[in-house]
């Protein structure tokens, strides 16, 4: 009974600290369901990066996400692993526990030194083990964790001699563990009136730093996890204004970005050489890398308005990117801003969008259009009937000059007209780039009509197109929603509209500055709140597979007990995949 | 009602005045279409860089005009005759014998026959403006033509298409920003017809970007000026546009950097230095010709090439030397009348840059 008191008190008490922490006209809602997700191979190389330095060089890859709501994060919590990725995954632990066991590096990245180097030393390797595991698995590991790791090192030093090779093959095992691989999402606390609990401290640790740094909490966060100072409003905010201060916000927002653009799709970007011989291999990277810049400097350097990226002239070159451009440029990156009658206006201008959004050997109003819709607006564009006829369009005795005559095409049949009334006009003012993203104003020596419309927004070419969009309401809340999603690991519900209706309306009142909203969405209770999870009995698991399958499924959502036996529980993290606002 | 007509005339001139007011002011009210970049011809001044750079020769299928009696031995076939004769020698009467003669050559005879090319058709440009008895007729017919060097490389293998200096002069001059080789035409008013440009030449440090097919060169790439080196490779030439074609008057001493394996840093320098190129805002293809002296050009060689490099191609450096002497037929020398250097071509292509001239920086003393 005792018990029970104190443990209500805590609750009360936490939640009480916690509930001053949000904004005063946060809507209630229950959280998010509590999620496992696969790290990312981003992830993966910023923490090891973080914890052992960046000498330590990984060349590797995992197995790519799938893209779902939008996002590339959502697809890590729909973790599947087969052999092959444990494969990639055991290869990438492998090299870097030999480069960390080194002799050029063992002396600064472990702490000690053993007594004999061809003999186990215990205190050495638990000293060494404490500290490192704790980064990696982003809690503190329990004696039973830590024994484990140091009797694996020391019995491996024994049998070949070697106190180095012991701790190397440890490591190893240790960056190739389910508690390094998986990120998975805990409460200790029983559900309010609403279901929801707060996350534990570690959780919480977790989901801030993969949402705001890609990659694991740093000593600084754990630290405050362990002390309790992310269970005070203060604490919170002080541990969150340090995050959003620290230069590894840029790599956060990196990988944020490049997933909402759908920049993965640059590894798979390939141009006819022969209709765009000036578009390298290194116009491609230049070009995704240029968007990042243009953005990170924007939203996170001068702390600008969220909108304006899409209408800003100021974006920086490099000597690959230049030629495109049509402009001279100095070595390395500079700093560059666009004539006032330059087209290039904003993200949609710069050659990442138009180049990434078109065939590989002409531009598509549509696939822009779409890409606009979708990435930056969080609209669905449902995809062309299966039984569509693409012979119109692909007729290469057609004599369409433009594209723009081509596409209209599009409108003569019933079945294609719906959704390109909604893909194309906006798509259309982009014709002034080629399919490799190069300014034009003729296609096969007809002008080209760069006239549009946005949602009932007429414009007569590109730049129009951009302010349409800096003033579309979509806009902002798009991105609001990405965020959220993406920080939480999954799409946000139906139920989630007062709470991204909130966030976007803190947004608005902070001047739509990125820094300000993600302040509000990781100081807000509904970020650091989970609902309930369903256990899943023994007789409902599933029978063993190649691939183990984490499904989601909504209203329900499930915990497992990752300390139990696999047969007996199941974490499972959920919420349904067509579950869109 | 007469007045009224005239009136009502006049209320529709007002309107129709207003109303044309409005257009034009509606008109002017537009913006300014949307334009990048503006061309690489800007503020009268266009750049080039070198990418491809080959010693000129004539070559008909299978060399049987040029060189009906085969190519010239290299190194080790006239090695091979020299001392193949069951001899006991040592190194200093052989190999050391015949690398001396490379780095000290002479115009004494030796014992090969050299081949030179044969014919009267080469390219290259009239650089002493005469038409003499030595002189080529070009591919397009033109008389006059300057190339005595061509009767030298003509039937070495090291210098045609397939040969070794070929291809990798050229790999190396594209690997190497130090051997990069910029032009700037300044005063341009077009690229069509224009009566009077300036042509400078440079050296530059930037590297050149290779189209996605692997082949051609991306134009619109921007190249640093590299004052480094000094002024030596900064030469001025006075030139015409032609129906698009570049012609320079000849300038009397141009340096213009030739390194080649790995970073070295070789250089040519041509008398009587001319450019005739065709040009296009992308790209400009042509000759540029001169007199190469003769000593410079052996020594470039040699300090370029290993004998073992001479090997592949059969070129012989002192034979070589030896013809290039022979054949001369420029700049003599004051005190004995022998003519110094040799009249020869290269074929060129550049590719479109915007040049970047270093910051000036102003010298203390004069604050």
């Amino acid at each position: 009974m005792k018990s029970c008191i104190r443990a209500f008190s805590t609750v009360a008490l936490t939640s009480l600290l916690l509930a001053g922490c949000a904004g005063k006209d946060e809507p209630e809602n229950p959280g998010t369901p509590p999620r496992v997700r696969v790290i990312t191979t981003q992830q993966y190389l910023n923490t090891v990066a973080n914890v052992f330095g960046s000498s330590v060089s990984m060349d590797m890859k995992f197995p790519p996400l799938r893209r779902t709501d939008g996002l590339l994060a959502n697809g890590a919590a729909l973790a599947g692993v087969t052999a092959g990725k444990i494969e990639t995954f055991q290869r990438a632990a492998s090299s870097i526990a030999a480069q960390v066991v080194a002799p050029e590096r063992r002396n600064y990245l472990i702490p000690c030194t053993p007594a004999d180097e061809k003999k186990s030393d215990a205190e050495c390797a638990k000293q060494f083990f404490s500290q490192t595991g704790r980064l990696l698995h982003r809690r503190k590991l329990t004696d039973e964790e830590l024994s484990k790791y140091v009797t694996a090192a020391n019995t491996a030093a024994d049998k070949l001699n070697d106190f180095y090779a012991g701790v190397e093959l440890t490591l190893e095992a240790m960056l190739i563990s389910p508690e390094v691989l998986f990120i998975v999402e805990t409460s200790d606390e029983k559900p309010d009136k609403h279901g929801g609990r707060p996350l534990d401290a570690y959780s919480l640790a977790s989901r801030l730093s993969f949402f705001l740094w890609d990659a694991g909490p740093d000593d600084m966060v754990l630290t405050a996890a362990e002390k309790g100072e992310l269970d005070s409003e203060r604490g919170l905010k002080k541990v969150v204004d340090a995050m959003l201060a620290s230069p590894r916000l840029e790599d956060g927002m990196r990988a944020f970005f490049d997933d909402m653009l759908g920049f993965d799709d640059f590894d798979a970007l390939s141009k006819d050489p022969t209709v765009y011989p000036f578009f390298t291999g290194a116009t491609a990277a230049d070009a995704r890398e240029q968007t990042m810049r243009t953005i990170v400097d924007h939203l996170i350097h001068k702390q600008e308005d969220y909108r304006e990226l899409y209408t800003t002239r100021e974006t920086f070159m490099s000597p690959a990117l230049a030629p495109l451009y049509q402009i001279p440029a100095s070595r390395g990156w500079t700093e560059y801003t666009f004539p006032e009658d330059s087209p290039r206006q904003g993200l949609l201008t710069q050659v990442s969008f138009v180049a990434l959004r078109s065939h590989p050997g002409r531009s598509s109003p549509t696939l822009r259009g779409r890409a606009l819709r979708e990435r930056i607006l969080c609209q669905v564009v449902p995809p062309p009937p299966p039984n569509v006829d693409f012979g119109k369009l692909e007729n290469p005795d057609a004599h369409y000059k433009t594209q723009r005559e081509r596409v209209a095409v599009h409108l003569e049949d019933p079945a294609c007209a719906g959704c390109h009334k909604i893909t194309d006009p906006m798509g259309l003012a982009l014709e002034s780039f080629d399919g490799a993203g190069r300014f034009r104003t003729q296609e096969n020596g007809a002008t080209i009509d760069t006239t549009g419309e946005l949602d009932g927004v007429q414009f007569t070419d590109v730049v129009g197109l951009g302010k349409a969009l800096h003033d579309n309401p979509a806009l902002p809340s798009c991105l609001v929603d990405r965020l959220y999603s993406y920080g939480s690991g999954g799409a946000a519900k139906p139920s989630d509209r007062p709470l991204l209706k909130y966030y976007t309306a803190e947004f608005e009142k902070a001047g739509y500055k990125l820094p300000e909203v993600l302040r509000t969405i990781t100081l807000s209770e509904a970020f650091r709140t989970v609902t309930e999870a369903k256990k899943v009995n023994a007789s409902e698991a599933r029978e063993p597979t190649e691939e183990i399958v984490i499904e989601e499924q909504l209203p329900t959502t499930t915990t497992v007990d990752t300390a139990a036996p696999a047969n007996e529980t199941q974490t499972v993290a959920m919420t349904s995949s067509h579950d869109k606002n | 009602m007469k007045s009224n007509a005239v009136r009502m005339m006049s209320v529709a001139g007002s309107l129709l005045a207003a109303s044309v007011t409005v257009a034009l002011s509606t008109a002017s009210a537009q913006p300014a279409p949307l334009q990048e970049g503006g061309g690489a011809l800007k503020d009268r001044r266009i750049g080039y860089v070198m990418t491809h750079k080959y010693w000129a020769v004539y070559e008909t299928e299978g060399a049987k005009t040029e060189c009906p009696q085969g190519f010239n031995d290299g190194p080790r076939e006239q090695f091979k005759k020299l001392f193949d004769d069951g001899k006991k020698r040592s190194i200093v009467e052989a190999q050391l014998k015949r690398e001396g003669e490379q780095w000290h050559p002479t115009t004494a005879p030796e014992s090969f026959v050299f081949k030179e090319a044969q014919g009267n058709t080469s390219y290259g440009l009239n650089l002493d403006g005469k038409i003499g008895p030595e002189d080529f007729l070009s591919p397009e017919g033109e008389k006059g033509i300057d190339n005595q060097l061509y009767r030298v490389i003509g039937c070495i293998g090291h210098y045609r298409t397939m040969g070794t200096i070929n291809h990798f002069e050229n790999l190396f001059m594209r690997s190497y920003d130090d051997t990069r080789i910029v032009i700037e035409l300044t005063e341009v008013d077009s690229l069509k017809n224009d009566d009077a440009v300036v042509v400078t030449t440079y050296r530059g440090s930037d590297g050149l970007l290779q189209d996605a097919t692997g082949e051609g060169f991306i134009p619109g790439g921007t190249q640093r000026i590299d004052m480094r080196w000094g002024k030596e490779y900064v030469s001025k030439l006075n030139g015409k546009i032609v129906d698009g074609v570049l012609i320079t008057e000849p300038a009397d001493r141009v340096m213009l950097p030739w390194g080649v394996t790995f970073g070295t840093s070789g250089y040519h320098v041509f008398r009587g230095f001319e450019l005739k190129l065709k040009l296009d805002p992308e790209a400009a293809e042509g000759l540029m010709a001169g007199f190469v002296d003769v000593k410079a050009f052996n020594h470039h060689l040699n300090t370029s090439w290993s004998t073992h490099h001479h090997s592949y191609g059969q070129l012989s450096s002192p034979s070589q030397y030896k013809a290039m002497m022979r054949l001369a037929d420029g700049y003599p020398d004051p005190k004995t009348g022998k003519n110094t250097a040799i009249s020869s071509a290269v074929r060129v292509k550049f590719t479109q840059v915007y040049v970047q001239q270093p910051e000036q920086k102003e010298l203390v003393s004069k604050q």
